[in-house]
């Protein structure tokens, strides 16, 4: 409400900040086409690196999607960032992991693949549900009345407080997770030969996606979360137990990112304590990319933001001659947070200006 | 035995001891336990580890013993009862890591749980068999629990003298590090083998601090209370010069530290001054403006990278100024940095702009990571040999006294100083038209716009003066360390001072000093504790802002509006149960 009002009065003359930001505008603009042309023109990236590279970025984002819906659920009912979602997400695949490994040790993850990875499912979505709940019992509830920055440093807090046990209870190597023999090879589909993992992760986000689009949208409880999200105190005369209902966001938010966790761990093989910090912070970028507290927009943000950080620093910094652009990933994804929350901060979704 | 234990108060005190124990569990599985049991508090009597597990139950058998407020049925005064509940809770709390115990020693869980080790349950175990261990650790938790009871029974005056004895005796242990070296430097070694042995107290030497504390804390209330009164009563020209003589002394007192504790306490205090004027640049932005900012570090990032352009033979531009020569350009080059990138997101709210400087911070460092911008910057390897423009050594001799410093005895006096420079001119500008214009905008932005602030100019001010401040420690991070790499310029360093600023308080300077004194410095104590430095500032974060908001020494006017925002949860809520407990039993 108050960003609004204060964009309106603003003077519309050509002063300092404009300045900046119109030459903020223009560097992005140039150093985009001249990045794509560049590296179009040379030609030397073949259609099929391509392909593997969209289809790798729609799988990594696929599972950026399912930890931003976590930011955007708690977003909407409490206007908080939860900063420690990232550390709920790398909680569940950090302690499926040992059942994995158990699995894998005693052969049960090759001979039932489907069943091990139902239970490895269950383990990790559990595990991050049960951090995510106790994370807003102990943390953020005594602070709802709190001015704005205080549940934010709390929530600083309680990231470093996870990864740091963590840390200190698993151990701070990193750690291989299994692979499935079944998951082997490659799908064709219409033509188009896919990484059976990145497959079945793209499915898996989608089936969990579609689950959480029904609850919402077809469950008392899911009426009730749409009624705490417009206005809480409305809600509670109407009989809602607002505490309840929050604490039920958490825990779904939590346990989609328990999910996010397993698909993590099937597309990059490797989990660790700090895993938690980056995926968070791009999911945020997710979630606001597609307009935060809005379902649809997190898993279009998602998609988006996996597909530019996979397919950018090819096409946009290859061609120009930049040694190891991979090493450059992590900018685009920091880039494209700071360029939409600075540009168009309610997303691509998004109707009404965040917070109002 | 009815009167003593009854089915609902068992309720309760299980709960107590149940987050006793998972408290004590958490410990050691976490690893603290393990990394501490070999540091000695009172040499074969006591160590770290044990100290830390036995804190446990005694606060649990502390709480366990408050009788609530709102439940009578069952519940009395009678001190056997009390004692009786802190007994349950802490057996509770024991029994629990007991537990723990008797399982590891069946099962090897340190596939899972690397901390539980063979070491750590020989440690836990008393030397007795797996079953004999656990109940062992359970009835040693009830006892703690109940002396955790009896000190809550206990006169208040009691509980005070009781307490500051038992934490004279751990500081003064874990003082170790800085007082024992000092003291064999100085030709002490009569009193240093008398206080310590094996990194720990002596028996002696623990009765000693026990004693001391006692007797400080006896006669320090008095004390304050005389002073306080003399200096009331005084007129106020000689109230005046009461201040200055305790400020002259003060500074003398601070001028001559390094010299009087020695090199290793000296670096101690490098490190914890580099941090204190990143403490007090963030405090402008976060305390003073109210802007969270979490990528101050790339401020930290740029003064040590221009400065070390700018002045080292080797780098990039290979022109090598003097240092000095080079600073004013150096600040300059922060304070633009700061309203680059302080423009763009000046219009956004709270929570996005604490993100979006996130995100500039890691940024920067990718940047001065990345093999793209390697020619300049040095990538990984960074840029060496940046050359160090204060003496290595110094040899004073002043009739008096003869002066003699070297490496960071040296280098404390250039940052003491821009610290003193930067707490000077922060103050000033917070009492100033410039801080009040600060303060209306962090209350409420519209109506501070309404009023005639100007808003976007105030903020970049801050932003800029926030850069030059922390541009300041890194360039004399740069020149301590003689070269700069990327890696010191992770997004933990933010957080650190951001830790910094909340213990203390945020807008209040001598809470930002108290904070990085507390949060840099006492580490330094503990080497095994390098592991959980961060566990450690996230748990302060955390419980800073759910306990106390406002920080150890806070600012008034933020003290206010933090307390305002919540009033109304407050109102609601029912009067605390232990504070009405503890005036019942004082």
């Amino acid at each position: 409400m108050r960003a609004t009002d204060v964009r309106l009065r603003l003077p519309q003359r050509f002063n300092l900040v404009s300045a900046i930001l119109w030459g903020l505008r223009i560097v992005v603009v140039v150093l985009v086409l001249a990045g794509a042309w560049a590296t179009l023109s040379s030609g030397k990236l073949s259609p099929d690196t391509w392909r593997d590279l969209v289809v790798f970025g729609i799988a990594q984002g696929s599972v950026y999607a399912l930890i931003a819906l976590g930011y955007t659920l708690v977003y909407g009912v409490l206007f908080m960032i939860n900063f420690a979602h990232g550390d709920v997400f790398m909680t569940g695949a950090m302690t499926a992991f040992f059942v994995a490994r158990n699995f894998d040790e005693s052969g049960f993850l090759n001979a039932n693949p489907i069943v091990a990875l139902l239970i490895l499912f269950a383990v990790s979505m559990l595990t991050s549900m049960v951090v995510a709940i106790a994370l807003e019992r102990i943390a953020y509830r005594p602070l709802r009345r709190a001015p704005r920055l205080v549940p934010l440093i709390t929530a600083i807090g309680a990231s470093l407080f996870i990864s740091n046990s963590v840390r200190g209870i698993y151990g701070e190597q990193d750690q291989a997770y299994p692979t499935i023999n079944a998951l082997q090879g490659r799908f064709d589909i219409f033509g188009i030969p896919i990484l059976k993992t990145q497959a079945v992760v793209i499915v898996a986000a989608v089936v969990f996606m579609v689950g959480l689009v029904y609850f919402v949208e077809r469950t008392r409880t899911g009426r009730a979360m749409r009624a705490v999200s417009e206005d809480k105190d409305v809600a509670a005369l109407m009989g809602i137990n607002v505490d309840r209902i929050i604490v039920t966001t958490f825990a779904i938010g939590g346990a989609l990112a328990g999910a996010a966790g397993i698909l993590y761990a099937l597309v990059f093989n490797e989990v660790d304590w700090f895993m938690g910090f980056l995926p968070g912070i791009k999911a945020f970028t997710a979630a606001v990319l597609g307009g935060i507290g809005n379902i649809a927009g997190a898993m279009l943000g998602g998609l988006t933001l996996g597909v530019l950080e996979s397919v950018g620093p090819f096409l946009l910094l290859g061609g120009a001659g930049v040694p190891s652009p991979n090493q450059l990933r992590d900018v685009i994804a920091f880039t494209v947070l700071v360029l939409v929350l600075i540009f168009r901060p309610n997303g691509i979704l998004g109707q009404s200006e965040p917070g109002s | 035995m009815q009167d003593l234990l009854n089915a609902p108060r068992l309720r309760r005190l299980a709960a107590f001891g149940a987050v006793g124990g998972v408290a004590a569990l958490y410990l050691a599985m976490v690893g603290l336990v393990e990394a501490f049991k070999d540091r000695n508090v009172i040499t074969g009597v006591v160590t770290l580890g044990a100290v830390m597990l036995l804190a446990v139950p005694l606060i649990a058998g502390y709480r366990a013993a408050i009788v609530p407020r709102d439940v009578t049925e069952g519940w009395t005064r009678s001190g056997l009862q009390r004692a009786v509940n802190g007994f349950v809770a802490g057996l509770i709390a024991g029994g629990m890591l007991g537990l723990l115990v008797f399982v590891g020693r069946a099962v090897d869980l340190r596939g899972v749980l690397i901390s539980i080790s063979p070491d750590l349950l020989d440690f836990l175990s008393f030397g007795l068999p797996r079953a004999g261990a656990a109940v062992a650790i359970a009835v040693v938790g009830g006892a703690v629990g109940t002396l955790g009871a009896l000190l809550l029974i206990s006169p208040p005056r009691i509980r005070a003298v009781i307490t500051t004895g038992l934490l004279a005796v751990i500081l003064i242990s874990l003082s170790e590090p800085f007082i024992r070296p000092r003291l064999e430097q100085l030709d002490y070694t009569a009193i240093s083998d008398f206080l310590y042995q094996a990194h720990g107290l002596t028996v002696p030497a623990a009765i000693a601090a026990f004693v001391a504390g006692i007797v400080g804390s006896a006669l320090w209330a008095p004390a304050r209370a005389r002073v306080r009164q003399t200096v009331e009563a005084a007129p106020p020209e000689r109230r005046r010069s009461i201040r200055n003589w305790t400020i002259v002394a003060a500074l003398i007192g601070v001028l001559i530290l390094p010299q009087v504790s020695g090199t290793f306490f000296a670096q101690v205090l490098v490190l914890i001054g580099l941090y204190l004027l990143l403490a007090l640049g963030l405090n402008i932005v976060v305390g003073y403006a109210g802007l969270l900012d979490l990528g101050y570090v790339a401020f930290f990032a740029v003064g040590a990278y221009l400065t070390a352009l700018l002045t080292s033979p080797d780098s990039s531009l290979g022109i090598g100024l003097p240092f000095f020569v080079a600073l004013p350009i150096v600040m300059l080059g922060a304070g633009a940095t700061g309203l680059l990138i302080g423009a763009p997101v000046l219009r956004l709210r709270g929570d996005y702009l604490a993100i979006v400087t996130l995100g500039f911070g890691e940024i920067a460092r990718i940047l001065f990571e990345s093999e793209a911008l390697r020619p300049w910057l040095g990538g990984v390897q960074g840029i060496l040999g940046i050359p160090n423009p204060f003496p290595a050594r110094i040899d004073l001799d002043i009739g008096v006294a003869h002066l003699v410093a070297s490496g960071p005895q040296v280098l404390y006096y250039p940052i003491l100083a821009f610290c003193m420079l930067a707490a000077f001119a922060a103050n000033r500008l917070a009492n100033s038209r410039v801080g009040r214009a600060w303060n209306a905008m962090r209350e409420d932005e519209s109506v501070a716009e309404a009023t005639g602030v100007s808003t976007v100019n105030y903020k970049l001010l801050a932003f800029s003066l926030g850069a030059t401040t922390g541009c300041l420690s890194g360039a004399l991070f740069a020149v301590q360390l003689q070269s700069v790499f990327p890696g010191s310029f992770d997004v933990l360093v933010s957080i650190t001072v951001l830790a910094v600023i909340i213990l203390g308080g945020m807008g209040s300077i001598p809470g930002v000093v108290v904070g990085a004194i507390v949060l840099i410095g006492l580490p330094q104590l503990l080497r095994e504790f390098a592991e959980y430095r961060l566990l450690v500032y996230g748990g302060v974060l955390v419980a800073m802002m759910l306990l106390r908001p406002e920080g150890l020494i806070p600012n008034r006017s933020r003290q206010r509006e933090l307390h305002d925002a919540m009033d109304d949860e407050e109102e609601a809520e029912p009067p605390q149960p232990e504070l009405a407990a503890q005036r019942g039993s004082a």
